[in-house]
């Protein structure tokens, strides 16, 4: 009883303890500062249109298939929301609203296709989502200048602890992920990806080393692993920065991963000491002119809006989802990179390189006719690319053939075909890591009759090596 | 400090054992020759994409000579010599089809050369008004060396070129168009030719990536457009006579083994004009340690090659005579497609995605 009692008090005292706000302030500004650039890149880069306005089908998520595009060019519009929003985050005006904006408008647009799922994403989508309960705009920000009393020196621990360990989930399940045998035996997808940059001046031939890719992977895992660790102690502190700025950089240089090099090196300088961020925030004041009154009366936080018990719940609950759910492929068989069951949302980053070619057909049954897809007709490139090395997606897509079929009349030289709930088979190779291709998904199977669900999906081919 | 000093000794541990593990694996390995996709990419260019375009221009003008010497004494003997010119471009086509990027993408050359099954009544409707522009999307399916086909192989062609003064000029015009094409992609390609030697990355844009993806491309092509289609493989089973290419003079078989033979020269780098041997796709993946995949695909490649060859009637007359023939050349196309599409491009690392990637 004492101690569950005592455990109780060290909780709460972790979590409730008061420290400076000068953190969260500074990672609100820097924070925001990513997402208007990522919402501002996204568009410019002609996204919107090629990703969310011209596919005729989109793969949604199980149990999410209700959200759907805006028609046409009303598709800008989240977009829009992210850039606006994003700029009050980083002003601190209108804060928790813009916070929740932001969210809403960007998971939205991440909720409309898995083709699009980036780890990235989902961080941002979480990190927006905490945002949304953090005090994050309790100084230094437009919402303080409106109305002073808001005003906080000082902040519960939880507010920044619950985004280190956000970090610290990210960092240490990609660590994970990356202790398996092609990644640290076969050095594998680095090995290929590294090679392909061999043309490169200066650096080629050390890219194409075969020494480099197993370095780079051993490197890559043990700096995942532990460099949370080593940004939380003073001493490593910097030095494990400095590995924070070489490590992205060098992945932003060798691959095509957008703002995620950014995101981490900005982020991660929540790790940095209290005093740290308060010189950043006096600086930014008197740059900006702010005259922060000596002895201004700070008022004591108010009445809390929830009680520390709920809230103690809340937190643990969430911390709780998010160290389950990278671990809810030890539900599945097989191997976890051929079935991908259990592989989204679990911070597996450049672990693998999956190259599929699916063919699909559509049997009439009356006449046991077949016709074979081009996918192209239904399809964009990149969803296509998707589709054929991931099940669920290619589920996804039997259905919606099968839908666009059924009821069809189809006029072939002088026969016709009236189409009433087609079988839809495929056949697909898919070759994993540099592996020859093997069969994925056999003929045999009418994937019209598979459902979709999260069970283990015992219509893939079994995973042999060799 | 403990952990410090244990998370430190990971470190060494890790990097010991990685450079151990290479060490062992470093002497089993033989001595390879350096590769280097800049020298393969400037084979390429050199050899195989600038004499193909060369020759595909040579070849148009050849045949607007030969449509002027027509146009000037019309006889069954000049029609034929045009025919002949117009063959061999086509020929030369399934070559220069290939190379679907740069200057080529830039004025959809592709397209404008090559799409069938054309429209007879477009053509029939430009040539009787007289007045039409070629440069519209409308008129794709009425222009080209398909458009040709029709106009110099239907029934009573020689007639209507004799009778009609439109369709003589109908017929200068579409090869007037292709010529000036074929220019523009000749002299673009000259400048051109650096970039595409030194534009050997990874990303999606590098003109590496594009040849990789337009190689896989144009045999895709080649199966779904000028076998598959037309065999029914889109229309449960009911074959397209139709969409058969180059219909009215039956070499839909003889473009298929051209383009066989092209793609094979491109995979293993040999020159356009067959005389020399060069740096090609081949030796990238014996360099990668893929000669097992390479061999699959050089023997996949000569036995479509050797079947195309079985056939000794056309495309059509085979719909009727030897289906059985055609499915299974089908069959070797499709598997096909797997080693190079699927095992060759993941053996390079070439991305397709446009967008940003995690690799996951």
């Amino acid at each position: 009883m004492t101690a569950t009692k005592s455990l109780k008090s060290i909780i709460s005292r972790a979590l409730f303890k008061r420290v400076s706000i000068a953190p969260l302030i500074i990672f609100r500004i820097i924070f925001g500062a990513l997402l208007l650039y990522g919402s501002v890149r996204f568009v410019s880069k002609g996204w919107v249109k090629s990703l969310y306005i011209d596919p005729e089908f989109y793969f949604g998520y199980l149990g999410f298939e209700w959200v759907h595009t805006l028609p046409g060019n009303w598709m800008y519009l989240p977009f829009i929301l992210m850039i606006i929003s994003s700029l009050l985050i980083v002003f601190g005006l209108g804060y928790r609203v813009a916070a929740f904006t932001f969210f809403l408008s960007f998971t939205y647009v991440e909720l409309l296709d898995k083709s699009n799922y980036l780890n990235h994403y989902y961080f941002v989508s979480l990190m927006s989502f905490l945002l949304i309960f953090l005090p994050a705009n309790r100084d230094f920000s437009l919402d303080v200048l409106l109305k002073p009393s808001i005003k906080q020196k000082t902040t519960a621990a939880w507010t920044i602890g619950i985004l280190k360990f956000q970090l610290a989930v990210v960092y240490i399940f990609a660590g994970l992920a990356k202790i398996n045998y092609d990644w640290l035996v076969r050095a594998e997808p680095l090995k290929t990806w590294l090679h392909a940059h061999h043309t490169r001046p200066l650096v080629g031939d050390i890219l194409r080393n075969e020494v480099t890719a197993y370095v780079f992977s051993w490197f890559g895992c043990i700096y995942d692993l532990f460099i949370v660790f080593f940004l939380m102690m003073r001493k490593t502190r910097m030095l494990a920065y400095l590995a924070v700025i070489i490590f992205h950089i060098t992945t932003w240089l060798l691959f095509p991963i957008g703002v995620f090099p950014w995101v981490m090196i900005f982020s991660t300088l929540i790790f940095f000491s209290e005093g740290f961020h308060q010189k950043i925030l006096f600086r930014l004041k008197k740059m900006f002119g702010s005259k922060e009154k000596k002895n201004s009366r700070v008022i004591k936080h108010k009445k809390q809006l929830l009680p520390k018990g709920l809230k103690t719940g809340l937190i643990t609950t969430y911390v709780l989802i998010q160290l389950l759910v990278p671990m809810r492929y030890i539900l599945y068989p097989g191997h976890l990179y051929w079935n991908e069951e259990g592989f989204r949302f679990s911070w597996r980053v450049m672990l693998m390189h999956k190259e599929g070619h699916a063919v699909f057909y559509m049997k009439d049954r009356k006449t046991g006719r077949t016709s074979e897809i081009n996918n192209a007709n239904y399809l964009t490139r990149t969803q296509e690319d998707q589709m054929a090395t991931q099940p669920d997606m290619i589920l996804q897509y039997a259905s919606y053939l099968a839908e666009q079929f059924d009821g069809k009349t189809l006029h072939y030289g002088e026969q016709k075909f009236k189409i009433e709930n087609p079988a839809i088979h495929a056949e697909i190779y898919v070759s994993l890591n540099g592996r020859p291709s093997k069969l994925f998904v056999d003929k045999r199977h009418d994937l019209t009759q598979k459902k979709y669900n999260l069970y283990h999906r015992n219509w893939i081919e079994p995973y042999h090596d060799k | 400090m403990k952990l410090y000093t244990s998370v430190s000794y990971t470190v060494l541990i890790a990097i010991f054992l990685g450079i151990l593990f290479n060490s062992c694996k470093k002497e089993e390995e033989e001595p390879q020759e350096e590769f280097d996709k800049n020298t393969m990419a400037a084979n390429m260019s050199a050899n195989i994409i600038v004499p193909s375009i060369n020759e595909f221009d040579n070849n148009l003008s050849q045949l607007e000579s030969n449509l002027m010497a027509f146009k000037a004494d019309v006889s069954q003997q000049n029609l034929d010599l045009l025919r002949n010119s117009w063959k061999q471009a086509y020929i030369t086509w399934q070559t220069v089809k290939i190379f679907d990027f740069g200057p080529i993408r830039n004025i959809g050359m592709k397209g404008a050369i090559a799409t069938y099954p054309i429209d007879t009544t477009d053509i029939q409707n430009n040539i009787s008004s007289g007045s039409y522009s070629l440069s519209t999307a409308a008129n794709l399916d009425a222009i080209g060396l398909p458009a040709l086909d029709y106009l110099l192989y239907r029934k009573g062609a020689l007639d209507s070129l004799q009778n009609n003064p439109n369709c003589v000029n109908y017929v200068e015009d579409v090869i007037n168009k292709m010529l000036s094409e074929s220019n523009t992609v000749k002299s673009e390609w000259s400048s051109y030719q650096s970039t595409f030697n030194e534009s050997t990355g990874t990303s999606s844009t590098s003109a590496f990536s594009y040849f990789i993806n337009e190689f896989n491309r144009d045999f895709e092509l080649a199966k779904t457009a000028k076998v598959g289609i037309p065999l029914g493989k889109q229309s449960l089973d009911v074959p397209l006579p139709e969409y058969i290419e180059a219909r009215y003079s039956g070499i839909s078989l003889e473009l298929l083994e051209a383009s066989l033979i092209a793609l094979r020269k491109v995979y293993n780098g040999d020159s356009f004009s067959g005389s020399t041997v060069g740096i090609g796709l081949d030796d990238y993946l014996v360099h990668l340690e893929r000669s097992t995949l390479d061999n699959t695909i050089d023997s996949s490649f000569g036995e479509m090659i050797s079947k195309v060859q079985t056939f000794n009637t056309t495309f059509e007359e085979a719909l009727d005579t030897n289906i059985s023939g055609l499915n299974e050349l089908y069959l070797l196309l499709q598997s096909h497609v797997v080693y190079i599409k699927t095992d060759m491009t993941s053996a390079f690392g070439v991305l397709i995605t446009y967008q940003d990637n995690d690799g996951d």
